[in-house]
């Protein structure tokens, strides 16, 4: 059955625009409301793998806002434990739905990169960042190089 | 267009006014001593019972005068040709009917300057507008023209009028003056008079002579654009106004005629009074309200004066703005609130109108200085048994205008433009073969009919509005509840009265025809009544036919159920009595668990409908799904379940609503909607499902013209079922080729609402809401209760306030307030988190939610069980009871009663 038509055509926009922080997009052919991804930060410390990401769109997708977690471990302020991430452009507050989905990876592209440790999920990485920015750095770049993915190599 | 009615309520208008002048009687009998004068007055009666008789008719059907209109002979005359056709006849001597409106002849009682209706209704005079010119005809040049109020367009005979008028009332000019309508001008003239030269008397005898008498205040701050406007225009607004009024004047709330008042200027007016202070003017204004009061009412019954004069009257007196000064409201404002009462159906409609449109900045104070006057009335006053609140003027006066008030919020609110209705459901009932036969000894069936009827509040009828289509009300619906009152109505009283209403209407009053006074504890307590009362008809019936031999009813419904099979047990039973005696669902609930021995005084059957919300709310049971974003339950469409256990459900909630029991469902809003009768619309995602909600609201704010680019949105919509199944719908034929566009935005969104909320359930819902009105159907819930009460009543308030409870509870068993473990307890509930207060609440009550009405109504007893022992706490479900042992310490205390909290699920019924 075909999906809806605003997931399908933003999918082949994605996918047309061959995004260089997001790639090897997979989707299941029967459902078109879960996508997964790899995150590739340019900034370090994460710049030493790429972070694999699923996006839940909703059955009432563009009215209500997609979800994302990451599914590859990472060390950040802003991402907890299980991979849940707090993105202001996706809250049920802050969502339009005339937010496209590559607007949504930008802007989370955008957190990976430079943390807001002024709204942490993470109290604890949070205090170090702002505190012990050279030890943060150390233990990012350390749990990254044991959890996450291999780098795209093109 | 009318020219016969206009007309005739202009000249009625103008005696009104001209009659007015009367008010003072010193100046009418020095007016009388002249024999001239006499005679002419004389004259003049007899030529207003000749114009009445043409009119009119003397109302007699047998009347044979072929001058009058009873007779038939005299042919359709308009006002003016009967005026004209008067005068002839008096000169003729014609034959005058022996009782032609005496009360119409009154109203002009000898009064020389007054102008005859021949005189008044020139060839061009049709407008009620014209008696503001009439007015001024006997209004002297120079207060014309300090008012600054223009003349225009007088006939040359007109003229001629005026000045023999002024010529004739030379000597009353200043009493005219006095007695001239209210203008912006005049006032800010008369006050800055007052403050500038510490004269006080003519504004205050000013004030006074408008306010006393109707006629002249209906007058005030007439609006200018009427006036000034020339003849031509002035018919053609006319006319328009009167076609408008004639495409339905029930619906189109916008059809209100403008009133000939200008509610801007009179508030205006009535700032620049503020300015003075109220000493010098009040003492004479309240006098002066008082007997406006009087009049307006007198004036009202007898129909001497129009409705839109009288509603100008209430709409200036209300934007008084000291009207809730202590002098204005104990001695005047009652009589003008029973004025209101008077005031026909379509009257108070009116003033609804102008009220929602022209007045919105004052309704806010209206409010208060109603309900400040029926507080303190309540509060000061000792009601008992020969002298009840419903018959007490002062409050059931002051109540009446806060219906019409409570009906200009809802206009002047924000209304549903969707007003789709749920498709009516008759239960049937069975049919007793002994009712027919002994149908004619009791009434019950034969009232049914009649019942239904009159649960329409008649003004919303008239106003064509409904408390459901209300939105958002300009004042909220939670300041119109009256909480000194509700407490010192006897609601069994009350109820009498309220069925009264329907067999013998005008002759009672009742609080529960204006439910919005009362708070929801106290309608709860009159549904009660309700219910019993009909239950007592019944319970007679049930004696008629226990004389003839049939079996005597069970006063109870009873159900047996067994624990193991609740649900099953329960349907059965209820499904057996639905089809076979659906009135005993009304009947008080009576629940046996089968080998238990709980004697069932409300206990038993909290647990059993608890028991059966929670097996049938649970999402393993398929029935209802849990939406995450909101927290609430909804019917699930995909649901397995047959419709019967809808129905089930469905008469659970009715049943709960009847046997005050709070049941934990949390159902949205839209829920008790539907089940009012309204279908659900857009408004109601916003607690059903906010974030759609907004996303929705969103798509329909947003401007651009690439809406269709970028929301790439097709009249198809995706859903998920309960297994997370992704599901498509077309909400139109061949919708996923229909693009969601600037144009069609609106029925998108209509349609994606009635698909969730109306179409997709609806074989759930039905089944649901047929159960639920087998319960309900006859009684006036909807009469009495908006959505946002039968929540309350269903599901409890929701806030838990324990200083509350406490203050509330009682003691028993050598237990007081100030015994030590007691103030201990309450240290202790005080400390505990609110899971644990609700735990606490569920084991000493049966339920964890609040009662409507908030914890104060729990009847809360703690009561002493022996002296210190190792034994827990126990409790009485059905009596709300705690049995305490007095134990030794603070801290065994709190030992032992977290762990009667936290580990008894069971029943410590004794």
């Amino acid at each position: 059955m075909a999906a809806t038509r605003r997931l399908q055509k933003e999918l082949n926009d994605i996918r047309q625009s061959g995004l260089k922080s997001f790639r090897d997009i997979q989707v299941d052919e029967s459902n078109i409301l879960t996508w997964q991804g790899l995150i590739v930060p340019d900034n370090p410390p994460y710049n030493k793998g790429a972070f694999r990401i699923e996006i839940n769109f909703p059955a009432e997708y563009p009215f209500k806002p997609p979800k994302i977690s990451f599914k590859t471990k990472i060390y950040h302020p802003n991402i907890d434990e299980k991979g849940q991430v707090c993105l202001p452009i996706i809250s049920a507050e802050n969502w339009k739905p005339a937010t496209k989905t590559d607007q949504v990876i930008q802007a989370l592209v955008a957190l990976v990169n430079d943390p807001e440790p002024e709204h942490p999920l993470r109290a604890e990485l949070a205090e170090e960042f702002l505190k012990d920015r050279k030890k943060f750095t150390k233990n990012a770049e350390e749990f990254t190089k044991k959890h996450s993915e291999k780098r795209p190599t093109d | 267009m009318n020219p016969k009615s206009e007309s005739v309520e202009a000249s009625r208008g103008s005696e009104a006014s001209s009659s007015s002048i009367n008010s003072t009687p010193d100046i009418v009998e020095d007016q009388l001593t002249s024999g001239n004068i006499m005679k002419r007055a004389a004259a003049k009666q007899l030529i207003e019972k000749y114009f009445y008789q043409l009119l009119d008719g003397c109302g007699n059907v047998n009347c044979d005068n072929r001058y009058c209109a009873s007779s038939g002979a005299a042919r359709n005359l308009s006002p003016n040709e009967a005026a004209a056709e008067a005068i002839k006849l008096f000169y003729k001597e014609a034959r005058l009917c022996s009782s032609v409106t005496p009360n119409k002849v009154s109203r002009t009682d000898s009064n020389s300057y007054e102008p005859s209706p021949s005189s008044t209704l020139g060839p061009n005079h049709k407008n009620t507008s014209e008696n503001k010119e009439n007015q001024n005809i006997t209004t002297p040049e120079p207060s014309t023209a300090s008012r600054g109020e223009p003349h225009t367009s007088h006939t040359a005979q007109q003229q001629k009028q005026k000045k023999r008028k002024r010529y004739n009332s030379k000597d009353y000019q200043n009493v005219v003056l006095d007695g001239a309508p209210l203008t912006e001008e005049r006032i800010y003239k008369l006050c800055d008079e007052c403050l500038q030269n510490r004269a006080e008397e003519p504004l205050s005898k000013a004030l006074s002579k408008a306010f006393s008498r109707p006629s002249i205040l209906a007058r005030c701050f007439a609006s200018k654009i009427s006036e000034n406007a020339n003849e031509t225009s002035k018919d053609t607004e006319k006319e328009s106004k009167e076609s408008s009024r004639s495409c339905d004047p029930d619906k189109d709330i916008d059809s209100v005629a403008a009133p000939q008042l200008d509610v801007a200027s009179c508030r205006r007016a009535f700032q620049y009074l503020a300015k003075v202070p109220t000493e010098y003017y009040s003492t004479d204004l309240v006098i002066a309200l008082k007997s406006l009061g009087s009049y307006l009412s007198k004036d009202l019954k007898s129909e001497k004066l129009s409705i839109e004069d009288a509603v100008n009257c209430f709409v200036i007196t209300f934007e008084l703005p000291n009207l809730g000064c202590s002098d204005y409201f104990e001695i005047a404002l009652p009589d003008v609130c029973l004025a209101i009462g008077e005031l026909p159906i379509k009257g108070q409609a009116r003033l609804a109108r102008i009220w929602s449109q022209y007045c919105k900045d004052s309704l806010r104070n209206i409010l208060e200085t109603l309900q400040q006057l029926i507080s303190l009335r309540v509060v000061s006053c000792n009601y008992h048994v020969f002298f009840h609140v419903q018959e007490d003027g002062h409050v059931t006066g002051p109540t009446r205008v806060l219906k019409v008030l409570y009906y200009a919020s809802i206009l002047a609110g924000v209304l549903d433009s969707n007003t789709l209705h749920e498709e009516p459901i008759v239960i049937a009932h069975q049919h007793d073969p002994l009712e027919s036969v002994l149908g004619h000894l009791y009434p019950p069936s034969s009232m049914k009919g009649a019942r239904n009827s009159q649960l329409n509040d008649p003004l919303a009828v008239e106003l064509g509005v409904s408390v459901l289509d209300s939105r958002t009300p300009y004042l909220p619906f939670e300041d119109f509840y009256n909480e000194p009152l509700s407490d010192v109505i006897e609601m069994d009283k009350d109820c009498e009265d309220y069925e009264m209403v329907i067999s013998r209407p005008n002759t009672r009053f009742s609080f529960l025809r204006h439910p919005f006074v009362l708070t929801v504890a106290s309608k709860s307590l009159g549904l009660y009544y309700e219910n019993r009362l009909r239950m007592y008809s019944e319970s007679r019936a049930a004696l008629l036919q226990a004389a003839v031999g049939a079996a005597r009813p069970e006063p109870f419904l009873r159900l047996r159920v067994r624990r193991s099979h609740l649900i099953e047990d329960a349907l059965v039973v209820l499904e057996m009595i639905s089809m076979e005696r659906a009135l005993d669902l009304k009947k008080q609930l009576v629940v046996e668990f089968e080998g238990e021995q709980g004697v069932d005084e409300g206990g038993v059957s909290k647990e059993f409908f608890q028991l059966i919300v929670e097996e049938i709310f649970n999402p393993d049971y398929g029935m209802f799904t849990h939406q995450q974003d909101s927290r609430n339950v909804w019917f699930n469409p995909t649901s397995f379940e047959t419709e019967a256990q809808f129905t089930l459900i469905g008469i659970v909630l009715g049943l709960a609503i009847y046997n005050n029991v709070i049941l934990a469902v949390n159902f949205p809003m839209v829920v008790y909607r539907k089940l009012l009768g309204r279908k659900g619309s857009f408004e109601d995602l916003v607690d059903w499902n906010p974030i759609l909600y907004n996303g929705l609201k969103d798509m329909l704010e947003y401007t651009g013209d690439d809406l269709e680019e970028v929301y790439y949105q097709t009249f198809r919509i995706c859903y998920q079922d309960v297994f997370g199944t992704n599901m498509f719908h077309e909400l139109k034929v061949n919708g996923d080729n229909i693009f969601v566009t600037q144009e069609n935005k609106k029925e998108f969104v209509d349609l994606y609402a009635d698909f969730l909320l109306n179409v997709s359930v609806e074989t759930q819902f039905r089944a649901f809401r047929r159960g639920f009105l087998m319960v309900t159907d006859e009684s006036p819930l909807g009469a009495f209760f908006r959505p946002e009460e039968v929540e309350m009543l269903v599901c409890g308030s929701k806030v838990f306030d324990f200083h509350e409870l406490e203050k509330s509870t009682e003691y028993d068993g050598g237990y007081a307030s100030d015994s030590k473990i007691v103030q201990d307890f309450w240290g202790i509930v005080h400390s505990l988190p609110l899971e644990d207060k609700r735990k606490l609440l569920q084991f000493t009550t049966g339920s964890d939610r609040v009662p409507v009405g908030g914890l104060c109504n729990l009847n809360f007893v703690i009561a002493r069980n022996g002296p210190d022992c190792d034994r827990l706490p126990t409790a009485h479900t059905c009596f709300n009871v705690l049995l305490l042992p007095e134990y030794d310490t603070r801290d065994k205390l709190q030992d032992r009663l977290l762990k009667a909290i936290n580990y008894s699920k069971g029943f410590g019924l004794h």
